[in-house]
């Protein structure tokens, strides 16, 4: 590895970042990424806002965090990381497909955290390129969570034998639970996300990009369906999402899950009568 | 793992894009209940099967060895994951020439995170033989040091009258993945004691876990090795008693609930911590349950230089790190209700700090060593009641106690050591779990290092 | 009447309390009662275990909280296959949570249980005004938009003060307060004997936590690891430098605070918690529940009086009889006039139908913990407190050592017990 460390003094606000992020990036040059590693040590969890997103996500209250906040906490950088000049990708313009995330033990809220995001892997997709924004979390040298978000940015040129992002297989199956999503459900998690990106909140922005109404953030909708396996976790597993299909809000959605017999879990966000996923998950 | 924050130290000023990273990468070390994936090599070099039984025993098909006869070098075909060599018997200076026969093909092959295990008389007669015994130390020490990718060399010593079963224990850790941070050491193992052969633990190999149960109480177990060597403990079937300080009864409480086990919240420090333990256990298991083993893994650091050191600091790590273990392991062995059962397993926690001393550490390194005082004098009180007192000599492992070691200093303690890299918690806690095992009944009074042959100390 | 089977306590947990709008703000009664029951669990190895029944309740209840105690046992390590029910006796709550899961065990129904409690005045439901929510209700019940416009114009500008919850009796208007006052004035409760009282809690509580005594009775949480209330230091001289609030000599250090918690007991069939290996620390002998007619004069805090009379006629007992003394101090004047009223002929005469008064009580015996001023006062986890503490205490005075147990409710109720060390 021969990677550049940028340290940042505290975690980004991403919604400063996001707008300019929301501007493509006039660089018509060849599709690139930044190859750096962004860092922020003694990062102090805000024991309010994780109440505030425990709440809006349906978790239980208590000091052991769950690993989509963990995930809440890196996304700053992933704005940070792919909103400069460095980066001909914008993250406002990329859709998230995957997500896998390795919780390795419990952590606390009142730990302090070193939070790391770099991009990887940046490869050649039909409808454009896929790139790995890698998140760790370390608790002193330990690393407690790390975590890959796959986006696939549509109309960037990456040489190369197109990939298909493997998707979580899903078979139609009726739901366990009826969540009905209101309508303000993105201002909620934009409050305790920080993800301000206007498609989840506003009709107008939502209809720019071709949907006729906002979407629900797909990490809310992960951590929804974390939450409501929380109990039955263990301390330490991987969990791995595909988003399937965007969830226009408000809406009234499926849940199921079930146990595998390795002691995972299999689990989806499906259109209220099971048949289509919005989300597709595995815990092991 | 090299951690982020060595490779931005070398920027300025923090925030612009820092330095470059001009460290190999270390080896990712095979871990866990995993036997190598490559082929297994064994040489008997005076004719002893003690180590061809064990490997049997265990179920592991092993093949012979390639040797450097002199003539054209031999390579093996491909890489092989262990190279387990019989040096029982041997007497003479001239038979070590058999050794490197052996080794000098296999440590070219070895896979990574391959093994080397030496097996060696404990005893020997006679001034040569004595030589002898302490060459393959030496030859041990410094195979370890010049293997690659993970690989470990460990030298076994074995008493007289040690059985195949009891020294399957010991070759199981040390060729599965959960010896991957114990390099270079030896150790020695005898037969079990004969009160306990009547009536045998599991047998090697099989299915059910080896602390299936057992009661293993572990202090200091809300978080880092203590949260670890819990949860191995629970992973190889022990019913886990988990305590620690009340204060931080919450991860207590969430770790007890995870592995299915119990919480005392508990300050070992106090006067009848043992008697809490041991009604803790009576109240929850019965008046006939006992505890098969205790970690006493609770443990603190209160840094400074001998010349900065005061009497508080002095004695609370003495207190808790040593004084807390010398009065709670009495309790429990007087035979009270939720005491330590014959046959038991008693662990403690040393240092390579306690070894080899460390700057500003000399309380804690008098605590460490004083561990390691403790597990030669109580083993052989214990043995007529087949109970083990032993502890793990931890190195550089990465928690957040060895976090607040300054930069510079982390980055070269972490490297100087034959894998180039710290440990895991779970390192600890795997080598732990192989003292726990009823199957390890002949391993008592030892203290195995687990700190990838740092260069500090014995 | 002899029960048909005991009931033991086998042990309790709670969540350090804290005071409202504090550590514990953003926690709802179902964080709350969830980290309760996971201590409890973890304290006895029951994660994964089906129970019987747990029963709880909260006073201060969101509509959303309507199957607060079931939701808790899902969201906690027992078996998600263990029932729950929700209780509610204002203050009394935790204490009938207790009696209720006792009373199943004794006939049969149950083998082992939870009985607890748990409020959070921080996170307390926000109510609109009855004539905003009138004016909701019929545009919501409208079939066309004129009239859901019509429905909707009903309302005024005042109608969209919030209303928060008030802990006021609806039949006098008063709040408890108000009541003690006038219950501490008509029993000449001096403010020095309540500031007193006050003190002794503090340093009781304080005495108890720094010999470890609530270890096993106590899971930090939130990052809590004791009650924030409790002052160690504090002393009459300092409490007697507090403005009264409710007359002239009720303060802030002689009445509760308004607290954030839970608790939670664990009971099991005698038999059952040998069987289990688990420990047995006090059998529930009885339990009584009482009212008064506060509306019609009574003071509306010593319902325990009488309950604790009926009790002692039922078993034969006297007030003395007890090794042990827990009497919930909702007000040092509470404890005290109810104190008072044991030993006074004229109120047990006349009001409890006695020839003699039950009696003064060994003080010594009182509260020697501490008690609600120094804990607070998270009202239905309350009583789940005092038992788990009371049984904790009687088991190492050794066995057939008795406790008293009082807790006065909202309403002019009261509801008390006894406890017996296994």
């Amino acid at each position: 590895m021969d990677a550049e460390v940028e340290l940042l003094p505290a975690l980004p606000p991403p919604g400063p970042l996001l707008a300019k992020a929301l501007v493509p990036s006039l660089d018509r040059g060849p599709t690139r990424v930044p190859t750096r590693t962004v860092l922020v040590t003694g990062v102090a969890q805000d024991r309010a806002r994780l109440a505030d997103y425990d709440r809006v996500c349906g978790f239980a209250l208590r000091d052991r965090v769950p690993p989509t906040w963990l995930h809440v906490l890196t996304f700053g950088l992933h704005v940070h990381l792919l909103s400069g000049a460095g980066s001909t990708i914008r993250l406002a313009g990329a859709v998230h497909v995957t997500n896998r995330m390795r919780l390795h033990r419990p952590v606390d809220a009142g730990e302090i955290l070193d939070v790391s995001v770099r991009v990887e892997n940046l490869r050649p997709h039909k409808r454009g390129a896929l790139l790995d924004m890698v998140g760790e979390v370390r608790v002193a040298d330990e690393l407690v969570w790390d975590g890959v978000s796959t986006y696939l940015a549509a109309g960037a040129k990456v040489p190369g034998t197109p990939e298909a992002v493997p998707r979580e297989e899903f078979v139609p199956t009726p739901p366990i639970a009826i969540w009905r999503l209101p309508g303000n459900l993105g201002r909620d998690y934009r409050r305790v996300s920080e993800d301000p990106n206007p498609i989840h909140t506003s009709r107008i922005a939502a209809r720019a990009v071709g949907f006729a109404r906002p979407i629900a953030h797909g990490m809310w909708t992960h951590a929804r369906l974390l939450a409501a396996l929380d109990s039955r976790l263990p301390g330490a597993y991987v969990v791995e999402a595909s988003f399937a299909r965007p969830l226009l809000l408000p809406a009234t959605v499926g849940a199921w899950w079930r146990p595998e017999p390795d002691g995972g879990w299999r689990a989806a966000v499906t259109t209220a009568d099971g048949a289509k996923p919005y989300l597709v998950t595995r815990v092991s | 793992m090299p951690g982020l924050i060595e490779r931005a130290f070398y920027s300025r000023g923090g925030q612009a894009v820092a330095g470059r990273l001009g460290l190999p990468e270390p080896p990712v070390l095979r871990r866990g209940r995993v036997l190598p994936g490559e082929p297994v090599v064994r040489a008997s070099l005076a004719g002893s099967m003690l180590a061809a039984d064990t490997l049997e025993l265990l179920g592991v098909v092993a093949t012979s060895p390639l040797l450097d006869d002199g003539a054209e070098l031999p390579t093996y075909p491909e890489r092989i994951g262990a190279v387990v060599v019989d040096a029982c018997g041997l007497r003479e200076i001239g038979q070590l020439e058999g050794l490197r026969a052996v080794l000098r093909p296999a440590v070219r092959a070895l896979a990574g995170s391959g093994r080397v295990v030496l097996l060696a008389d404990a005893e020997v007669e006679g001034v040569e033989a004595n030589a002898v015994r302490q060459a393959l130390d030496g030859i041990n020490r410094t195979v370890g040091k010049e293997l690659r990718r993970g690989a470990t060399a460990n030298l076994v010593y074995v008493r007289p009258g040690t059985a195949a079963a009891d020294l399957a224990s010991t070759f199981s850790f040390l060729l599965e993945g959960r010896s991957a941070f114990v390099d270079g050491q030896s150790w020695t193992v005898g037969p079990a004691p004969a009160l306990l052969s009547a009536a045998p633990a599991a047998a090697p190999g099989s299915d059910s876990p080896p602390l299936a149960g057992h009661i293993v109480v572990v202090t200091g177990a809300a978080r880092g090795i203590g949260a670890q060597i819990a949860t191995v403990a629970a992973r190889d079937g022990a019913t886990v008693v988990g305590v620690d300080m009340p204060a931080a009864g919450e991860a207590l409480a969430a770790l007890a609930n995870r592995l299915h086990g119990t919480a005392l919240q508990l300050d070992i420090t106090a006067a009848d911590a043992g008697e809490r333990i041991a009604a803790h256990v009576a109240t929850r298991y019965g008046a006939d349950a006992r505890i098969h083993g205790i970690v006493h893994n609770a443990g603190i650091t209160r840094d400074k230089l001998l010349a900065n050191t005061d009497a508080q600091r002095w004695a609370q790590v003495l207190e808790v790190n040593l004084a807390a273990e010398l009065r709670i392991n009495p309790v429990l062995l007087d035979g009270r209700p939720g005491g330590l059962a014959e046959g038991g397993r008693i662990v403690g926690i040393a240092s390579t700090s306690g070894i080899a001393g460390n700057r500003g550490q000399a309380n804690y390194a008098a605590s460490k060593a004083g561990v390691v005082g403790l597990v030669g004098a109580e083993a052989p009180e214990l043995a007529g009641r087949g109970i083990t007192v032993n502890a793990v000599a931890p190195g550089f492992i990465e928690t957040d106690m060895t976090a607040k070691i300054p930069f510079v200093q982390r980055e070269v303690f972490r490297r100087t050591n034959s894998l180039g890299q710290g440990g895991q918690p779970v390192d600890v806690a795997e080598t732990i779990g192989y003292f726990l095992d009823p199957a390890s009944a002949g391993v008592s009074g030892q203290v195995v290092r687990v700190c990838g042959q740092n260069l500090v100390g014995q | 009447m002899p029960l048909p089977r005991s009931a033991v306590v086998v042990g309790g947990n709670r969540t350090p309390f804290a005071k409202a709008g504090g550590a514990y703000a953003a926690a709802s009664n179902l964080d709350l009662l969830t980290a309760a029951l996971d201590g409890l669990v973890a304290r006895f190895g029951l994660a994964g275990r089906e129970l019987d029944e747990v029963a709880a309740g909260a006073v201060l209840k969101h509509t959303r909280d309507f199957n607060l105690t079931r939701e808790a046992v899902l969201s906690s390590a027992l078996a998600p296959t263990t029932p729950a029910v929700d209780l509610q006796q204002a203050c009394g709550t935790g204490l009938e949570a207790v009696v209720y899961i006792a009373n199943k065990i004794a006939l049969g129904q149950a083998e082992v249980g939870i009985g607890g409690g748990v409020d959070s005045a921080s996170d307390a439901p926000i109510a609109v005004s009855e004539g905003l929510r009138r004016a909701l209700l019929a545009a919501n019940r409208a079939k066309t938009l004129p009239r859901r416009l019509q429905a909707l114009a009903g309302i005024r500008p005042s109608h969209l003060a919030p209303v928060a919850p008030q802990v006021v009796e609806p039949r006098t208007g008063l709040s408890m307060g108000e009541h003690q006052a006038r219950t501490g004035a008509a029993w000449g409760i001096s403010r020095a004997a309540q500031d007193e009282l006050a003190a002794v809690s503090h340093h009781n509580l304080a005495a108890a936590w720094s010999s470890g005594f609530f270890d096993d009775l106590v899971t930090p949480y939130l990052g809590v690891a004791r009650d924030t209330i409790l002052r160690p230091d504090t002393s009459v001289e300092k409490l007697a430098a507090l403005k009264p609030v409710f007359g002239d000599t009720m303060t802030a250090g002689n009445s509760t605070a308004l607290t954030d918690g839970a608790a939670a007991v664990l009971l099991a069939e005698q038999g059952w918690a040998e069987a289990n290996g688990l420990p047995a620390l006090a059998r529930v002998v009885d339990a009584q529940v009482a009212a008064v007619d506060h509306p019609g004069g009574d003071d509306l805090l010593l319902a325990p009086a009488h309950a604790v009379a009926r009790l002692l006629a039922r078993q034969g007992m006297a007030l003395g009889d007890f090794e042990l003394y827990e009497l919930h101090e909702a007000f040092a004047s509470t404890v005290l006039a109810t104190l008072k009223a044991w030993e006074s002929a004229e109120f047990c005469s006349t009001r409890l139908g006695l020839s003699t008064p039950l009696g003064p009580i060994d003080t010594d015996r009182l509260n020697i913990t501490g008690s609600s001023l120094a804990t607070g006062h998270p009202f239905a986890a309350t009583g789940a407190r005092i038992v788990a503490t009371a049984a904790k205490l009687l088991h190492e005075r050794g066995g057939g050592a008795r406790g008293l147990v009082s807790v006065c409710a909202a309403g002019g109720q009261g509801v008390v017990a006894i406890l017996e060390a296994v």
